[in-house]
């Protein structure tokens, strides 16, 4: 009987170690995000983008066909969508522009036009965190009738812009975690 | 029937309240017609009011337009279908037709095709994004108001009431002083209200504002501005620094003034109250002695006196004039000499004189008066008592008369001062002809002389240039007729004027009275 208790302490502290390691590593509650400035310095940075472009000679060599999501707002439709398919839209349509933003980056020759790409694939990216930050929880691309095919460059980008202006400012203005916490 | 009334009274409150709305519509809808006509260079000319319409219009000159069902609107959402929009028309100013079209719901956020058409051919075409072509009704309820602290106002007001643009909009705050265009623009994002600083204290400011989207994921035109609000700002504390330099430099200048003042003082007591001459050392003894008796003082120092007062008189008292005699004289009919007042002209009287001038130079009459005269003044003793009293003898002085000299009036005739207090003296008072003065009227063509005359002295006469006058009294008047014991023809020559005597002291010549 000696030997039994030694082996179980021995146990617990192992225990409490691994404990102790884990809720290191666990992330605590991101605080939401619901200033959209940040969301304005995205959509500048798109539209510079666009400007530069049209400095680029045949759009900069980029060729191919784009699945993109639609940016049309009805917005009788809209308010009759609750937040969480407003937020599948979203983040279906951010995930469909960030794949297709870095199919564009790898054709690119401009090395100018390269890195403001792979700029707005990082806001993109970035747009995804502060959804997660609202605590709309994450879903898979769905491929519906929500999108759309695009063969440019300049129409990626006049999409990309559209949709952080309208549904993507629309869903994080109207997130529920932001209105309770605004006066 | 009360339910009946009601009802009528009801839908005649809604008919009205809409009418009123459709009336406002109207007007708000030509102000940014009116607004968009300058602002906008393509045609049509579209903006929305909110996030579900669309309003697009164009015009044309009445010359080349049409009806409106000449008029296709179409428009094409990217990725969808075309559809039409029916087209009104209105007049619009300038004898020109407005042509619109009025979308109800509407797509965001994706390109628009518009197109028109008239009579099947294409007019206009278009491609835009409604949410970039936002034209606000004007912000509501501005308020401003006094701050605390100087120099600011704050103003405040309600946002036009759009869901999902609230923090896109920004707005231009003009504020100038009342009467004045000079003020300034200031803008404001993202919020209703804003505090002017730097305005002046004490002063009338108009503010007015107006709105647009930010143009980040929105955009448009400026609004039409507000109604100005008047609002004076709170006024200016005085600076302690200022008040206390101004109270020096006030007390500087006081003291200043004063020192001058107290350093001047006699010369502007002078000026202001200046010393009352007294004549009291050009007369001594006059207050001393006499205790201010002038005529007391004149009699003791008569003797010694250099100066005669006959210059304290600038007119003469009149003298009365003792008749000597009466006697009837049995004169040739020759008329008295006319009075220079009573003939009709100028020239006619000095013809009549002259003419009875050269009768009289060989009358007798004059030699008979002399003697008449010279009898009288030969008498004794009661003529002391006549010629000791103010008589007076008008003599005329042959002295620069020539017969181109017009008439003169005579302004003055002067007596010598003795002539004033002659009453009382007694012939006792031998002293020669004392008062033979010569004095001048104002023409200085004739004179007058008159001197007292004594007893036991004859009355010689004067010598050729001297006239003597006949006096003739009526009991109303006394006529004096001039007479001369020389010879006329060098009398002649001038003109000899009488002059009505009356008795009486003329109201404006009394003498000067001394005072002191």
């Amino acid at each position: 009987m000696s030997l039994t208790a030694p082996r179980y302490s021995g146990l617990l502290v192992v225990l409490l170690m691994v404990l102790q390691w884990a809720g290191q590593g666990i992330p605590s509650p991101v605080r939401p995000i619901c200033d959209l400035r940040v969301l304005d310095h995205f959509i500048m940075e798109a539209r510079d983008t666009e400007t530069a472009l049209r400095g680029c000679k045949a759009g900069c060599g980029v060729t191919g066909t784009f699945v993109v999501p639609l940016t049309n707002v009805d917005f009788l439709v809209w308010e009759t969508k609750d937040i969480w398919e407003q937020a599948v839209e979203v983040q279906s349509g951010l995930s469909l522009l960030g794949q297709a933003l870095g199919a564009v980056g790898e054709s690119l020759s401009n090395a100018v036009m390269q890195s403001l790409i792979t700029n707005n694939k990082s806001n993109i990216r970035s747009l995804g965190q502060v959804l997660h930050s609202l605590h709309i929880k994450r879903t898979p691309p769905q491929v519906d009738a929500t999108i759309m095919k695009v063969s440019s460059l300049s129409e990626l980008l006049s999409v990309h812009i559209n949709f952080l202006r309208g549904k993507v400012r629309l869903l994080l203005k109207n997130a529920p975690v932001c209105q309770q916490s605004s006066p | 029937m009360t339910n009946d009334h009601l009802k009528k009274l009801l839908v005649y409150c809604m008919l009205c309240c809409t009418q009123k709305i459709i009336v406002q519509g109207a007007q708000t809808f030509q102000t940014k017609v009116a607004l968009l006509r300058h602002v906008e260079p393509n045609n049509p000319k579209c903006f929305a009011e909110g996030i579900r319409d669309l309003t697009c219009f164009w015009e044309e000159d009445e010359e080349r337009a049409g009806s409106a069902k000449q008029y296709s609107f179409i428009y094409t959402y990217q990725n969808e279908n075309s559809s039409e929009c029916n087209v009104t028309a209105l007049p619009a100013a300038g004898g020109r037709i407005l042509y619109f079209c009025r979308l109800s719901q509407t797509q965001l956020f994706v390109p628009l095709d518009i197109q028109v058409f008239r009579d099947g051919l294409l007019i206009h075409n278009r491609r835009l994004h409604i949410e970039l072509f936002f034209l606000l009704d004007p912000p509501v309820n501005l308020t401003v108001k006094r701050t605390e602290k100087q120099g600011q106002l704050k103003a405040s007001w309600m946002p036009p009431p759009l869901k999902y643009l609230d923090d896109s909009m920004m707005y231009e705050v003009s504020y100038v002083i009342a009467g004045t265009q000079m003020g300034q623009v200031e803008e404001v994002r993202a919020s209703s209200e804003v505090i002017l600083l730097g305005l002046q204290p004490g002063a009338k400011y108009s503010v007015r504002i107006r709105v647009k989207l930010d143009g980040v994921s929105y955009n448009g035109y400026w609004s039409a501005w507000t109604d100005p609000v008047l609002m004076a700002t709170l006024p200016g504390d005085l600076d302690p620094l200022i008040v206390s330099l101004t109270l020096i430099i006030s007390l500087i200048l006081t003291l200043l003034s004063l020192t001058v003042l107290l350093s001047h003082r006699r010369f502007l007591l002078n000026k202001i109250w200046p010393v009352i001459p007294n004549p009291e050392s050009k007369f001594q003894g006059l207050f001393t002695v006499y205790g201010g008796d002038f005529e007391e003082w004149l009699g003791y120092s008569a003797g010694g006196l250099c100066l005669r007062p006959a210059y304290f008189y600038s007119e003469e008292l009149p003298a009365p004039l003792e008749v000597l005699s009466e006697v009837s004289l049995d004169l040739p009919s020759s008329p008295l000499p006319p009075k220079a007042k009573q003939a009709p002209g100028e020239d006619e009287k000095l013809k009549r004189i002259d003419s009875l001038m050269e009768r009289w130079r060989e009358t007798p009459h004059e030699h008979w008066l002399m003697d008449q005269l010279r009898v009288l003044h030969q008498l004794p003793g009661p003529q002391c008592s006549q010629l000791e009293s103010q008589d007076a003898y008008v003599t005329l002085n042959a002295q620069n008369h020539s017969g181109e000299e017009p008439l003169d009036d005579i302004l003055e005739e002067t007596l010598p001062l003795q002539a004033l207090f002659a009453s009382g003296r007694t012939c006792s008072e031998s002293h020669s002809d004392l008062g033979s003065l010569q004095q001048s009227s104002g023409s200085g063509r004739l004179s007058t002389q008159s001197s007292f005359e004594y007893p036991n002295h004859t009355w010689p006469p004067k010598g050729p240039g001297y006239t003597y006058m006949a006096v003739a009294d009526s009991g109303v008047s006394m006529d004096y007729s001039p007479m001369s014991s020389s010879r006329i023809d060098y009398m002649g020559k001038g003109v000899i004027y009488t002059n009505e005597y009356r008795n009486e002291i003329p109201a404006h010549r009394q003498p000067i009275p001394f005072a002191f």
